[in-house]
């Protein structure tokens, strides 16, 4: 009886103790980490964030990252000009470079970028078109092409395509139909001739009989798709940050490239990959339903967050000489060269 | 034309309504037909017009209605039924509308009936520019522009106010004097029943039957307001309702 | 009370003042406070334009002098240029010329539709019991949910774009129709059966015209809700168009584009709203 009588209070007070310290240990290490906020899609072209993050690079960087789930990559591009969101990954669109020249946004990295021989966007007919003679990519010209938005990743690679066949964008008739549920129901049903989807919805549809493929477009264009951005005032007060946030995301894109893409993959460590993705895309599905999309969406990540300016620079004076975007932007306002190579 | 009322019952469900009433209505009279709230007086004045169709008994048209007669059975109601987006003359030609009448027939019958009533200063004036009394008088004409061979009276003074009510009882005497239409007058003010009826019938608390029936012989003309010999046949009515109005009362206080 | 020609009438008919009884001296008088005032705003006819201008005022200078940001909202002038550019290159007129066309096919139909089911779903119980549940299912459905189905069903040409507005002017226009033509006088009705109106004429010159004002605020909401759903109506393959032209102002984050568009949007719902108070003053006129 004495003894817990007397042991009472010093067992309190050390647990008291104890739970006190604990906030503070939690506040002591928020403050050695940077807070970063990484806006995402659930995309599987997303993964090496969630790659760097789930097999802490990020951590031994000293970024505290934390994802925001967005439904499209342009609002993730307006969060980051309000301050919201630190980094994010886009499609170099028209609106995107729209943003950058408000002095809001940069690229400082790469991600996708189309490598021939690595499955990317697909080049696709609908059955009827196919059936009337749409047999290859030789013959869209005179063609109605699906796209989400006039200015967008879309549109632009139907432009490089043209380029390439030697006929130009005036020569098709391009579909602006917003969505890309849109885009399928209206190929499906045959309302248009032609679109370029990404590999894992355009497999689908080939697969199921819907829809007929006519190639690939790295045969056509091996062009840079997306890229990293965060906001120019990271750039300019925080460049540190932005430098460890890049090698992070370059190791995640590293392992990515090395399993995902593989020819012979050692199964064992992409099936693990693929559950560290499949925490964060289609989370709504089991993970042997998730799996072969997973791995069908795998694309192309450029190695080291190399960054193609070449091409960009190429975009920037396409979209310019549409009229889509003004021409006061400058190459220097869109991207910055210096956290990564560049070619 | 006359109309008769023969062993006429009346029932919704299982509630009676009116018992047994037998009754004429001759050409060229007014018959007022009070009661106690709820002794059937209403239902009766739908029935006669063929607005609802009676249990048992029947009621007879007897002899012609007069040549011309667009609606021998025409109402006027209480509340006036005026087509608000109709002027006046829009709102008599309503009725005249869809009995095959030259666009001349309807005008020259409404502004017969304008006339006929002194509305035809207000002949295209909309109801709401109105006074109360103005809209019945309007409700009045048009209901003489079809020739009615009888009217069909639903409290036509019920909404209007004291003095208003006065005047359009001096009204409706003139126009009487002048046409000898027939009516019947459903009323719950006794002083309007002995203004304007020939005979008032009095009905007993629901289910209705006829209590009483008062013949007054003094012309229309001649019955003033403070006539002591009204005064007193209003009087000798109150008494045979009283009892009836406050077990009325109390009937429906229970229920 | 204090003037001195009260009168009063005597029976004689002559009037005659009454003498003010005099107060004591030593009595405390003082006059009734005025305790009435206030809570009766009026409308100062100068003061919106006023807000209006100054509004702008502050806008413009907030973002020459680079308080606000041309991200956050770009300046009136730059607007104005946007503004001045659609109607100088002369896109103005292909985007309104289109926008209008789907407009009025899709509004005139769905209203006429909608009038009509709803004088059906009032005056007989057979098209009643079997519409009004459908319409309340249906009505809130939001029609951009749709759009895929759209596509399918009735193209990406103009079908799908003008079946988006008349869908959405259709559902109100039946719930509008309906519920005036309940709330029409009964004694009315009675009236013209008591007249022996035909059945057609008690609808045509009664039940119709009561159901006017019902029938035209119901035109003005689903004016409102086609004009709403122009842009969603505009997201399927739409090159010319209001909505279009916003859409992919919005697509580029141009903002001056984005919002010179949705003034023209406002515009056309203020000019469609005058369109309808004007209808509403010339067929309620009686009113009053």
């Amino acid at each position: 009886m004495s003894f817990t009588k007397t042991l009472r209070p010093w067992l309190g007070a050390t647990l008291m103790a104890a739970l006190m310290a604990m906030p503070f240990a939690a506040a002591e290490q928020a403050k050695a980490d940077d807070k970063v906020v990484v806006g995402a899609l659930r995309f599987t072209s997303h993964s090496a964030g969630f790659i760097a993050y789930e097999k802490g690079y990020f951590k031994e960087e000293g970024l505290d990252v934390e994802f925001k789930f967005f439904q499209a990559a342009q609002p993730i591009a307006v969060a980051t000009a309000a301050g919201d969101v630190d980094f994010g990954i886009a499609g170099v669109t028209g609106g995107f470079m729209s943003l950058a020249d408000k002095g809001a946004v940069r690229l400082v990295a790469g991600v996708l970028h189309e490598k021939a021989g690595v499955d990317g966007m697909m080049i696709l007919a609908s059955n009827k078109a196919y059936d009337d003679g749409l047999t290859s990519v030789d013959q869209l010209e005179g063609h109605s092409i699906a796209m989400t938005q006039v200015g967008s990743t879309f549109h632009y690679m139907t432009a490089r395509i043209a380029d390439h066949q030697d006929w130009t964008i005036d020569d098709v008739k391009l579909v602006p139909l917003q969505k890309v549920g849109a885009m399928i129901a209206a190929l499906k049903s045959g309302q248009v001739d032609a679109m370029i989807m990404v590999p894992h919805i355009a497999k689908a549809l080939v697969e199921s009989g819907d829809a007929k493929m006519l190639g690939w477009l790295y045969d056509y264009a091996e062009y840079q798709i997306s890229g990293l951005f965060t906001s120019v005032k990271n750039i300019e007060e925080n460049r540190d940050m932005v430098e460890r946030f890049v090698r992070a995301y370059a190791r995640g894109i590293a392992d990515f490239n090395r399993v995902m893409l593989a020819e012979n993959p050692d199964a064992g460590e992409q099936e693990e990959m693929i559950k560290i993705i499949h925490n964060y895309v289609y989370q709504d599905r089991p993970f042997e339903k998730a799996a072969p999309p997973i791995l069908a969406g795998s694309m192309n990540l450029n190695e080291g967050g190399a960054m193609d300016v070449t091409d960009i620079e190429k975009q920037m004076t396409w979209f310019q000489e549409q009229g889509l975007v003004t021409k006061d932007l400058t190459m220097d306002e869109l991207v910055d060269t210096s956290f990564v190579e560049t070619y | 034309m006359d109309l008769e009322i023969r062993n006429l019952t009346h029932r919704y469900d299982d509630l009676d309504v009116l018992r047994d009433v037998t009754l004429t209505i001759p050409s060229g009279q007014i018959v007022c037909i009070v009661g106690p709230s709820g002794c059937g007086k209403s239902t009766l004045l739908r029935l006669l017009g063929g607005l609802e169709q009676p249990t048992q008994g029947e009621i007879l048209e007897v002899g012609a209605p007069p040549k011309g007669s667009l609606n021998p059975l025409t109402y006027i109601f209480q509340d006036f039924a005026l087509l608000p987006w109709r002027t006046v003359s829009g709102n008599i030609s309503l009725v005249l509308e869809g009995h095959q009448l030259g666009k001349s027939e309807i005008q020259g019958r409404i502004s017969d009936v304008l006339a006929r009533t002194r509305l035809s200063d207000f002949a295209g004036v909309y109801p709401r520019q109105l006074s109360g009394g103005m809209k019945q008088r309007v409700a009045i004409a048009r209901a003489l522009a079809v020739d009615p061979a009888v009217l069909l009276m639903d409290e036509p003074l019920s909404a209007l106010d004291s003095q208003t009510r006065e005047l359009l009882m001096d009204d409706l005497v003139s126009l009487w004097e002048r046409e000898r239409f027939t009516a019947c007058y459903i009323t719950h003010n006794l002083n309007e029943a002995v203004r304007l009826g020939h005979r008032v019938v009095v009905l007993s608390r629901r289910p209705g039957e006829i209590r009483e029936i008062v013949d007054i012989d003094t012309p229309l003309s001649e019955r003033s307001a403070d006539s002591a010999h009204l005064g007193r046949i209003q009087t000798q009515l109150w008494e045979m309702m009283r009892e009836e109005a406050l077990t009325a009362d109390r009937q429906l206080n229970d229920a | 009370m204090h003037s001195p020609d009260r009168t009063v009438q005597t029976p004689t008919g002559v009037a005659e003042p009454i003498p003010l009884r005099p107060v004591a001296k030593d009595v405390e008088t003082r006059r009734v406070p005025f305790r009435g005032a206030g809570f009766s705003p009026k409308a100062l006819w100068y003061v919106p334009p006023l807000v209006f201008l100054l509004l702008l005022a502050v806008w413009e200078a907030g973002s020459r002098f680079g308080l606000i940001s041309p991200l956050v909202l770009p300046a009136p002038s730059e607007v104005l240029t946007a503004f001045r550019n659609l109607v100088e290159s002369g896109m103005l007129y292909n985007h309104l010329a289109a926008s209008l066309q789907r407009l009025v096919i899709g509004f005139v139909c769905g209203t006429i539709l909608g009038t009509v089911v709803g004088v059906l779903i009032g005056l007989y119980s057979l098209a009643r019991s079997a519409f009004r549940p459908l319409v309340a299912a249906i009505f809130p459905i939001p029609k951009i949910a749709l759009l895929p189905l759209f596509i399918i069903w009735f193209g990406i040409g103009e079908g799908s774009k003008v079946a988006t507005i008349l869908f959405g002017s259709f559902f109100p226009m039946v719930i509008a129709t309906y519920g005036g033509i309940d709330a029409v006088d009964r004694s009315l009705i009675r009236m013209g059966q008591s007249f022996n109106m035909s059945r057609a004429a008690i609808i045509r010159k009664i039940v119709l015209p009561s159901a006017l004002p019902a029938i035209l605020n119901g035109m003005r909401i689903a004016a409102s809700i086609s004009i709403i759903l122009l842009v969603a109506a505009e997201m399927i393959g739409a090159e010319y168009g209001i909505g279009a032209y916003v859409l992919l102002a919005g697509n580029l984050m141009a903002t001056d584009q984005l919002i010179a568009g949705v003034i023209v949007l406002s515009m056309l719902g203020l000019i469609v709203s005058w369109l309808i108070s004007l209808a509403e003053r010339h067929f309620l006129r009686w009113r009053n």
